[in-house]
């Protein structure tokens, strides 16, 4: 099943292995994904779409706790990212 | 002031008195600043040493645990520490000295990516860029490690920020308030409790974790339902605790596996239906509704879905949801259960058997003994037949399972309790893994402890292969191993060895009463095994016995 999130993060230099690495590790598998940073606010989006046959919330509830992870939504389908592409 | 200065100034404020490490060429400056600052380090032999007498040292007190290795290879060795420490959610700080900032990224001398090694094994991790930013990253460090679910947090400081000139720097961090649970959600469960006929209390680590331990006990107290611990659990609950059931899962009691199939409420607390203790998860307690209550919300549906499910400070949820339950029925059924399935410890021949000698351990031992195991059969004997009244006085190392725990977590337990007595008990497979932490109990002269089992194979390990490898032993023999007694006696650590019952009570006697370090050499059969077993993909009420 493929599931569409998306992330906002404070910026950090490894935040995108912190993140990616829990998609993996807890079963799920990137399709596409786009990242977008604001250099004046240092804050991250992350549009990412994860092919797994596991519950999504159990990912979102899992990338939640990371520090610096500040939201995570889930949509039916890809939306428009907020902070502009760089 | 340079920045390895600020560093140790910043533990200091953090209430660090006790660190255990090793150094190394990028660390030194901060060993430099240790030399003559008053906070106490221990040299370990080998940084796997030093993170596991920092997860001791926290376990056994409730505090953070620090240790500092070097780059590159000290680093690495910290992994399995910190690994350790996140499976079981304990408190600690690691500090690893990196190259200096240039020359990261150019595969310089004893350089490696630990901050990328390290983010599945912490539950945070930093590097720190700049020298003005080295106070809020250790308080936001500690912050981490014991906020929420405690886990061990790791600050990577490359060495020139170490020697930057500091003049001025901010030593805060704001303080994160735990979740306060939702009304509703208690009156939910208060529901579900005045509803259940079978209602049994499932505790885990989480517990302790919270310092909720007298919370829990009011629980019980009010409400006096039947319970049961996991590994980690073990100690929260009273032995003598009405209705008390013991460990439950794998290599747990037949009252507890019993009666969780038959419960029709599981009030959870703090534990995560980890797979040793629910064994075939389908068939794990079929017949009960759930209540979760876990400051992670991450744990709450993850493999057991709730019926009600509470992300929340255990100290705040449990008074909310104690009040008496009309369950006399089930009370009487469980404590028959209880006495009707209690260990035995008749056992034939001299030979000395691992349980009854760690039953009599347990009855000579003096209050607030600290026990620190290693992995494999003796770790499951000392679960199944020593008695704790505190489970900071049981350190297991229970989700990661790393054999070579017991012996640095002792020495760490011994450092934060000097005036307790520190037992580790070992195995000849585990006792193997961390050896050279008896240098570390010479050089403090600490008093502890080592009660070493030996039969003379990876127990655990020959056991499955004898009852699910048609008795294939592929590398579990170790007939080759060492003199143990000599092998302590290099590091002026005196000791014995007894191979019958009779010789028990009066070794145990001489171990207790020895002023400094003592090993007391057990050895037993390879014939022994741990039960009751439940088998791997079975259903918990499907345990395999001694024939």
């Amino acid at each position: 099943m493929l599931h569409h999130l998306t992330v906002t993060a404070q910026h950090s230099p490894e935040l995108l292995e912190r993140v990616l690495r829990v998609m993996r590790h807890r079963g799920f598998s990137v399709q596409t994904m786009q990242m977008n940073l604001d250099s004046e606010l240092q804050q991250v989006e992350l549009q990412v779409a994860l092919e797994s046959e596991r519950a999504i919330a159990l990912l979102t509830a899992q990338l939640s706790k990371l520090i610096g992870v500040t939201s995570v939504a889930v949509s039916e389908r890809a939306v428009e990212p907020k902070l502009a592409v760089v | 002031m340079n920045g390895a200065h600020f560093v140790v100034k910043a533990l200091q404020q953090q209430g660090v008195k006790q660190v255990f490490g090793y150094p190394g060429g990028a660390i030194m400056p901060v060993y430099d600043a240790l030399y003559d600052c008053g906070v106490d380090h221990l040299l370990c032999r080998h940084e796997q040493g030093a993170a596991m007498a920092a997860i001791g040292y926290a376990r056994s007190t409730g505090g953070v645990g620090v240790c500092i290795a070097t780059s590159g290879p000290g680093a690495t060795n910290l992994i399995t520490g910190l690994a350790d420490a996140l499976l079981d959610s304990v408190p600690i700080v690691a500090i690893t000295g990196q190259v200096a900032s240039p020359l990261i990224g150019t595969d310089a001398f004893q350089e490696v990516d630990v901050l990328g090694m390290s983010l599945s094994c912490t539950k945070h991790s930093f590097m720190v860029q700049r020298a003005e930013d080295l106070g809020s990253v250790i308080a936001q460090a500690f912050e981490v490690a014991r906020s929420g679910r405690p886990g061990p947090v790791l600050v990577d400081i490359p060495k020139d920020i170490q020697l930057a000139a500091i003049e001025h720097a901010c030593i805060t961090h704001e303080v994160s308030e735990p979740n306060s649970p939702e009304l509703t959600d208690i009156t939910a469960a208060r529901e579900l409790l005045s509803q259940a006929k079978k209602p049994l209390l499932y505790v885990g680590g989480g517990v302790t974790l919270a310092h909720a331990e007298a919370e829990l006990r009011d629980f019980l107290a009010k409400t006096k339902m039947p319970s049961m611990t996991t590994l980690k659990g073990i100690g929260t609950i009273a032995p003598d605790q009405y209705a008390f059931l013991g460990m439950v899962g794998m290599h747990g009691t037949k009252a507890a596996n019993f009666a969780v199939q038959e419960a029709d409420l599981l009030v959870v607390a703090g534990a995560r239906f980890d797979d040793r203790v629910t064994g075939k998860l389908d068939e794990f307690a079929v017949n009960a509704k759930v209540i979760h209550l876990d400051i992670d919300a991450a744990e709450l549906g993850k493999l057991r879905k709730a019926d009600v499910a509470i992300a929340a400070d255990l100290k705040q949820v449990l008074p909310q949801l104690a009040m008496p339950l009309d369950i006399d029925d089930w009370q009487q059924h469980t404590i028959a259960m209880r006495q009707e399935y209690h260990w035995r410890y008749d056992h034939p021949g001299e030979a000395i058997y691992a349980p009854l000698l760690l039953k009599q351990l347990s009855d000579m031992a003096p209050k607030n003994t600290v026990v620190a195991c290693d992995v494999g059969q003796h770790q499951m004997w000392v679960a199944q037949h020593i008695e704790f009244d505190s489970p900071r006085d049981h350190l297991s190392s229970s989700g990661l399972g790393t054999m070579g725990f017991g012996v640095p977590a002792a020495v760490g337990a011994q450092v934060a309790r000097p005036h307790d007595t520190v037992i580790a008990v070992s195995g000849d497979g585990s006792f193997m893994m961390n050896v050279q932490e008896l240098g570390t109990i010479k050089r403090r002269k600490l008093p502890v402890k080592i009660l070493l089992i030996d039969n003379q194979r990876l127990g655990m390990v020959r056991q499955w292969q004898q009852l699910f490898f048609e008795g294939r032993y592929s590398e579990t023999i170790l007939t080759d191993n060492p003199d143990f007694v000599a092998l302590a006696a290099a590091f002026d650590i005196p000791g014995e060895t007894i191979v019958v019952k009779e010789q028990v009570q009066p070794a145990l006697e001489r171990m207790l009463n020895s002023k400094g370090a003592y090993i007391l050499h057990v050895a037993i059969s390879e014939e022994e095994n741990v039960w009751p077993l439940v088998p791997p993909g079975a259903a918990n009420d499907k345990m395999m016995e001694e024939c």
